[in-house]
Formats: structure tokens, C-alpha cells, sequence
């Protein structure tokens, strides 16, 4: 299988973008292929910070997916959309 | 000779009993009245304005020379040298977006002078129909003499025959309210919902900028064509009192519903950003959000509801939007900028902002976030940063890329339906609702992004995508409006 269109839904961004991801992607991979997108062109960079990723859902209550894994395993499928987000300091 | 009120009524109700054909025959249900309705109803159908042909002809006379006389007077001006290019952009957006629309207008009131279940019906849309091609030809005509200065103009020609994503908005929208419908449910989408809530204003406020910044072929043009619609808008009105008197009212409401969000979505980009970025600061007579509450939520909606219809379910949304939807778009359009046909101006230095600031409380935090970031890489001399590589998926319905509030509030979000076996991506729970009053009807369409992986666009480079969209072709794509002179004023502040 190759690379796809998903949905990227970035924190603060005003637009949903649609960003070309791969199966064998990490979580972190594919965070920062959305993040090339939106970072330094509508948002702005919070250093230090780690970005997350997890399923968009109606309150954005879903927990992250673990960040190496897999585009595969997580299941995501074309036009899926995520939300890409910055992790809070612990 | 007989006074026009001496003999009116009884010609302009005349009808006739078929003997050839049967009635069914000579007016079809699926291009006339789906709902049933008893020809002696239709023929209660009373008009709130009243013209004769004599008449009609007399005025239109008058109109056509004025508009036509004040053009050739400033035809000589150095008005179109001299005007700030923001201005520009308004003329080139409207010319695009509106000239062959107002064809298709005509064509939809053809479509009431032909099988409209009344006889007033059908005689006041032949005026409708002759207005409406008058209005292609002057907004054909008077673009036509600045082509040679900005190719950009162009398009009040070549649009509607492009695949540019902007014009597939429109005519996305145009087809399913004016040119797929009865007469009947497109005389309730189209004369009421959009004529009567928005583009009569619409007009009033387009031609009071125009001669406030001294453009009065436009203004003048405007005028004219206003006055116009001002008399056919009115079509709509006895056609919804009569769905509801015959038990129509979810049908009336629902058009109504459907209609008034299509046309929202994209009368705020087209109205929207001029009035509050493309006009420049000093001639702005009014924000987009304090004429929206003027005209249309204080006014059409009192008109709604004296017609016995309710506001639409979505209000609360609509509301919303208007805070929200056309400043995401300028972003989302200057971001983009190379894929449309005029140049749109940032248009957001320390001034502006003051101004936005006051109008939209919360605009600096939310949207002047997203600014921020693209002020900071122009001062920086990283013009390159400001173009994104990817693009903004698109509403399946609105034809619009997916947007909402920046910043704190993070209001994007892609409202998704699996229908067959596609996915369907919509900006909001009302174009999904839309998509859902009838999935069969819509679900054929493809967006430009759709275009781009099912291999309308191949291969999908951005060569060739611009291409597809008549950028290049036509004329050369957008570029900043002022060259990013709008963010010298930070240079300064920076400087002190």
C-alpha cells in the first residue's frame, strides 16, 4: 500500500489540511509531516513541546495513539482525519 | 387609452384550459409545481410590484442609458490607474464570480416564465428573465475595456467556464438552487433566499463602497442593477404564501433552509472580505458583521417570519459564521493566493488590526495568531515561508476548504458522512445536513482535491493543478495586492 490522504486537523490551525502519510509511518513521523505544514506558516512553534496524535472526535477527548506506532496498526484509512496536537508539560 | 390598474389584473391573469395536450403535458410537475397544488391557487398568485410591458421597456431604457452614458463620460478617467489594487480585487472578484452567474439567472427565470404554475407568475418573470440578461451584458460589457490593463479581468468572461475552485463553489451552488429545480421550490431558493435576504443588500452596499472610493461607473452600474432585482426579488414572496396556505410549509421552509446557507457561504467571501480587508481602511463605511445584523438578521428575518416561516434550524451556526467564516477564507485565499484570479491584499497591518480588533472582539488573539506568524516570516525576508506545500481539503458541499477559528479556540473540524462507498468531508453540520436531505442528488461530485486522487488531475502536480484550474491559461494567478506593504508598519514599530 502507498501513500494516502488524510485529514490533518493541527492545533490553533484554521484550515484542515490533507497531508500524504504512509503505512509503515510512526505516530511521530506522521506528526511531524503534518507539523511541515502548518508550523512556522499559520502556527506558531512551541519548542520543548511534543507533538501528539490521536483520532478527531466530537469533544476531543481521545487518548493519543502511542507514538511509534504504526499508520498500519492504528488503522488509519484514507481521508481519515487526526488531530495533531501539542503535548502538555508533565 | 385605458389606465394600466383599468386593465392589468385581467391580462396578466389570463390562462387558458389545454385541449391539445393535457394539462400534465403542458406543465410538467418536475419543472413547474411538484407539490400538487390546485391551478385556481396559483392563480391567486399576486405580485407585491406592479409593471407593464409598455412601462418595463420605458424604464429599462432609461437605465440602460444611464449606466451605459456614465461610462463612456469616465471612460477617459484615470480612475482604474490610480485605484488601490484591493479595489481592483473587489471589481475582479465580482465580475468573476457574478457576470455569466446572472445567465444562469435568466435562464432560471426562463424556467418560470415557462412552466410557473400562475399566469402573474409567468408574466413577472419575463421581466425577470430580460432583467437578468441585461445584467450579463453590462457586467459582460464593462469589464471587457479593462482587460487590456489586467488580464485578470478576464475572467468576468472566462470563469464560469473554468474548473477553478472558486467558480466550482459557485456553480456547485448555482446549479442545485437555480438551474436543477421547479419553478416553484427554485422560486423560493432563489427570489427569496438569495435575492430577496442577500444580493439586493448585497448591491446597496457594493454600489455605497464603489462611490465612496470614486468609482462611479461602478457604483452607477450597481444602481441599475439593483433597482432591478429589487422588483423581481419580490417573486418569491406570494410563491411561499401560497405553499403554505396549501400545507407546503416544510417543503417552503426547507428550500428556504438549503438555499439561504448555500448562498451564505459564498456571498461571505464575496462581500465579506471586501468589506473588511480588500476596501481599503479609510473608505470602509461599515464592517461585514454590523451589515449582516442590519440587513439581513434584523430585516429578512422579521420578512421570514411575518411569511409564517421560521428562521432556519441552523441559526445559532449562521451566527457563528458570520463572526468566523470570511476571515478564515482571507486567510485561507491570500495563503493560496497563486490558485485564484485577483490579487488579494494581506491587508493586516497595525491599523487594520486596531480596526478588526474593534469590530470582531478576539480577532487578534484568534486570527491575529495566524497573521503572526505570516507578518514574522515576511519581516524576516522568508516570503517562500508563506506559501504552504499541501493543500486545504474541501467541503463536498460549499465546494470551500474546511476552516474555522484559529488559535486558542480551534474551531476546524471536518464533518464526515460514509455514503455508498465514498467518504464525504463538509465544513459543517449544515452541508452535511444538505447532503443528507438528498445523498442521491450530490453524491456524484467531486471536489478539486477529489479531482486530484481520482485522477481527473494527472498527475497532481501543482503545474498542472493550477493548470486544471485556468491559472496560467487564463491569466496569471494571484500575488499580494500591495507586495507586502502592508507589513511595514510592524517594520516601523520594530524600528521605534
Amino acid at each position: 500500500m502507498s501513500a494516502f490522504p488524510i485529514l490533518s486537523r493541527f492545533q490553533q490551525d484554521a484550515h484542515i489540511k490533507t497531508v500524504e502519510i504512509e503505512p509503515g509511518q510512526t505516530m511521530d513521523e506522521v506528526a511531524a509531516a503534518c507539523a511541515f505544514h502548518s508550523i512556522g506558516l499559520h502556527v506558531a512553534d512551541k519548542p520543548g513541546r511534543t507533538l501528539r496524535v490521536r483520532p478527531t472526535t466530537e469533544d476531543d477527548s481521545a487518548p493519543p495513539w502511542p507514538r511509534d506506532l504504526t499508520v498500519e496498526k492504528a488503522g488509519i484509512r484514507f481521508y481519515d482525519c487526526i488531530d495533531i496536537y501539542f503535548e502538555e508539560p508533565q | 387609452m385605458l389606465e394600466r390598474s383599468e386593465w392589468y389584473d385581467i391580462a396578466r391573469d389570463t390562462n387558458w384550459t389545454p385541449s391539445y395536450v393535457s394539462q400534465e403535458a403542458l406543465f410538467p410537475p418536475e419543472m413547474g409545481d411538484p407539490y400538487g397544488i390546485p391551478t385556481e391557487e396559483w392563480e391567486t398568485f399576486d405580485e407585491p410590484y406592479k409593471v407593464s410591458y409598455r412601462e418595463y421597456v420605458n424604464i429599462q431604457r432609461e437605465k440602460d442609458s444611464a449606466a451605459y452614458s456614465v461610462k463612456a463620460a469616465l471612460a477617459r478617467s484615470k480612475f482604474h490607474d490610480e485605484a488601490d489594487e484591493g479595489w481592483a480585487c473587489v471589481l475582479k472578484l465580482h465580475y468573476g464570480a457574478v457576470a455569466l452567474t446572472e445567465y444562469q439567472a435568466c435562464q432560471f427565470q426562463a424556467r418560470m416564465s415557462r412552466f410557473g404554475p400562475s399566469p402573474a407568475m409567468r408574466n413577472m418573470s419575463v421581466y425577470g428573465m430580460l432583467d437578468e440578461l441585461r445584467h450579463t451584458q453590462l457586467q459582460l460589457f464593462f469589464p471587457h475595456e479593462l482587460v487590456h490593463r489586467d488580464r485578470q479581468y478576464d475572467w468576468a468572461h472566462e470563469a464560469q467556464h473554468s474548473k477553478n475552485w472558486a467558480v466550482l463553489g459557485g456553480r456547485h451552488a448555482m446549479d442545485d438552487i437555480m438551474m436543477t429545480r421547479d419553478a416553484i421550490t427554485s422560486s423560493v431558493m432563489v427570489s427569496f433566499a438569495f435575492e430577496t435576504a442577500l444580493t439586493n443588500l448585497q448591491m446597496i452596499g457594493l454600489s455605497t463602497d464603489a462611490a465612496n472610493l470614486g468609482d462611479h461607473t461602478f457604483a452607477n452600474l450597481i444602481t441599475s442593477i439593483q433597482s432591478d432585482e429589487a422588483r423581481h426579488a419580490q417573486l418569491g414572496t406570494p410563491t411561499i404564501e401560497i405553499m403554505i396556505r396549501n400545507g407546503r410549509k416544510k417543503e417552503a421552509q426547507q428550500a428556504m433552509d438549503i438555499a439561504l446557507w448555500r448562498v451564505w457561504r459564498l456571498f461571505s467571501i464575496t462581500v465579506g472580505i471586501p468589506m473588511d480587508y480588500y476596501i481599503p481602511l479609510e473608505q470602509r463605511h461599515m464592517s461585514f458583521k454590523e451589515f449582516m445584523h442590519e440587513w439581513v438578521i434584523n430585516q429578512w428575518e422579521r420578512q421570514v417570519q411575518d411569511l409564517g416561516l421560521e428562521r432556519p434550524w441552523y441559526w445559532d451556526i449562521f451566527l457563528l459564521d458570520i463572526d468566523n467564516h470570511h476571515h478564515c477564507q482571507q486567510g485561507g485565499i491570500w495563503s493560496w493566493r497563486p490558485t485564484v484570479w485577483w490579487n488579494p491584499p494581506g491587508a493586516v497591518g497595525p491599523k487594520e488590526r486596531e480596526w478588526l480588533e474593534e469590530k470582531y472582539p478576539g480577532w487578534n488573539e484568534s486570527y491575529g495568531s495566524y497573521w503572526d506568524v505570516i507578518t514574522n516570516n515576511l519581516l524576516q525576508g522568508h516570503e517562500e515561508k508563506t506559501h504552504p506545500q499541501c493543500i486545504p481539503i474541501i467541503c463536498n458541499m460549499c465546494q470551500i476548504p474546511i476552516s474555522h477559528r484559529p488559535g486558542p479556540e480551534w474551531g476546524a473540524r471536518a464533518y464526515q458522512r460514509e455514503y455508498g462507498e465514498r467518504r464525504y468531508n463538509f465544513c459543517t453540520e449544515v452541508c452535511r445536513w444538505i447532503f443528507d436531505t438528498d445523498p442521491e442528488r450530490y453524491k456524484d461530485h467531486e471536489t478539486i482535491v477529489d479531482r486530484m486522487y481520482s485522477g481527473e488531475i494527472d498527475p497532481p502536480t501543482l503545474e498542472n493543478v493550477l493548470k486544471y484550474m485556468g491559472i496560467g491559461v487564463i491569466s496569471e494567478g494571484g500575488r499580494d495586492g500591495h507586495d507586502y506593504g502592508w507589513v511595514e508598519g510592524f517594520r516601523a514599530q520594530a524600528a521605534e
